[in-house]
């Protein structure tokens, strides 16, 4: 894209990324643009470079020793990703919904067309491995279709975050995907939440949509390894199951 | 510069007292995507006493900010592989992470825990004043011009945001000012700090 200087609300949505002033949505957008315009990403790499003699500022702490023998046992069973793919190719990703144009007040003016918005779905995530300490509000047990036995759990937290966590490892061919799909309500259809390569826990990202509510389906579908190319499951069923409160 | 030579690990130097004279990050990070263990522990001894500050200033608790250089740094191991010297500078790249962890802490699980909220009026260290930070920068830098050209409120808030992680909300509150009026703040901040930086 080129944003030209002009650009204003792209530099100041970029450079309130770097800053850490986005909300939670609004953060999720923003890397999700992150992931697909290389207009965007950067300007981000631009306003990293600006503010990092901030960091530099910082003023040295001697690390205790435990520190490193932590670091050491975490990563000494852990092997480092094989660079088998691109640098930038994101290892999950998954789609914002509908909200993300209504997210962020500074992008309704922009005049993109509806093919670019198509990709403004693909989303960078699980590029941090985040701990929940808190315990879900609702839970989804996610039935291989076929053999009923549970396949996946996705749980759903009151800060909005949902967890994807598989139960069991999924078969799937070169050249495609598992997607990841919530239906709401039946009008509106089944929303794509989320894109990977293999199971794996994952963050899935909701983007502006609501929190999940008791009795909303979310399934899995064997896809093309871009993700279904109408937007909506075209491959079969592998699991789904509906969400329900927990205790 | 790029892939020159082999990182090396000098594990009988104290950590956190980086060596001196050059260190060449980007090799010594794509050395840790081969699983170069001796490379990482160069890594760690370079960065961890600056990683350790910068989320020290953002979490303000020691053993917080030690989970976060923690996971950071297991991050860094385990995606040194997509690591790509030619979208950015290594140290840049980890700093990247160790500011989005720490920031996720801030966010999500730390406003969550009582007991942490109370820790922290016992024994949070106080925010560094923000023109302190800014007179700390190189004469220059020129992050340090354009700063100093912005009115000291406006200046206050870019460096209150990044280096302490206060949200909006939060400046507007300390800095006595309506929330709107600080989103607007902020936003013509920044235009104007790119506009002077270039």
């Amino acid at each position: 894209m080129n944003g030209e200087a002009s650009n204003e609300d792209e530099v100041a949505l970029a450079g309130s990324f770097v800053l850490g002033m986005l909300g939670d949505a609004e953060s999720a957008d923003a890397e999700q643009l992150l992931a697909w315009d290389s207009g965007f990403a950067r300007e981000v790499h631009a306003w990293r470079e600006r503010l990092s003699p901030l960091d530099a500022s910082a003023k040295a702490l001697p690390p205790p020793a435990a520190l490193w023998q932590r670091i050491e046992a975490s990563t000494a069973t852990a092997r480092p990703q094989k660079a088998r793919e691109p640098a930038r190719r994101p290892a999950m990703r998954a789609t914002g919904g509908l909200g993300l144009w209504q997210a962020i007040e500074f992008w309704r003016w922009t005049a993109i067309g509806g093919a670019v918005a198509t990709f403004a779905m693909v989303v960078l995530a699980g590029t941090l491995l985040l701990r929940w300490p808190s315990q879900p509000i609702m839970v989804a047990v996610l039935s291989v279709d076929g053999s009923g036995k549970p396949g996946a759990v996705v749980e759903s937290f009151a800060d909005g975050s949902v967890r994807l966590i598989p139960l069991q490892a999924i078969d799937v061919p070169e050249g495609r995907a598992l997607q990841v799909w919530t239906l709401r309500d039946r009008q509106e259809g089944p929303i794509s939440v989320g894109l990977l390569d293999k199971a794996r826990t994952v963050h899935l990202r909701l983007g502006k949509l609501p929190a999940p509510r008791v009795d909303q389906l979310f399934e899995i579908t064997l896809e093309p390894d871009t993700g279904s190319p109408t937007g909506r499951p075209t491959g079969p069923v592998l699991m789904k199951g509906l969400t329900a409160n927990t205790l | 510069m790029i892939g020159a030579g082999t990182a090396k690990a000098r594990p009988d130097r104290p950590a956190g007292q980086p060596p001196a004279g050059d260190f060449d990050h980007d090799a010594a990070l794509l050395a840790c995507g081969k699983g170069d263990s001796a490379a990482f522990r160069a890594l760690y001894d370079r960065e961890a006493g600056k990683m350790l500050g910068i989320a020290m200033r953002l979490l303000k608790r020691q053993s917080l900010a030690e989970d976060a250089v923690h996971d950071a740094f297991v991050n860094v191991w385990n995606k040194a592989a997509t690591f790509d010297p030619a979208q950015g500078n290594a140290r840049g790249w980890m700093y990247t992470i160790l500011r989005n962890r720490a920031l996720n802490m801030l966010r999500t699980e730390g406003r969550l825990d009582h007991q942490d909220a109370f820790e922290t009026l016992l024994g949070a260290a106080p925010d560094e004043d923000p023109e302190a930070i800014v007179a700390g920068l190189s004469e220059a830098s020129a992050l340090r011009r354009c700063l100093e050209g912005l009115a000291p409120n406006r200046r206050s808030v870019l460096v209150l945001a990044y280096v302490h992680g206060l949200t909006h909300g939060e400046i507007a509150g300390r800095l006595g000012v309506p929330l709107g009026t600080m989103k607007s703040w902020v936003r013509r901040s920044l235009l104007a700090l790119k506009e002077c930086m270039g």
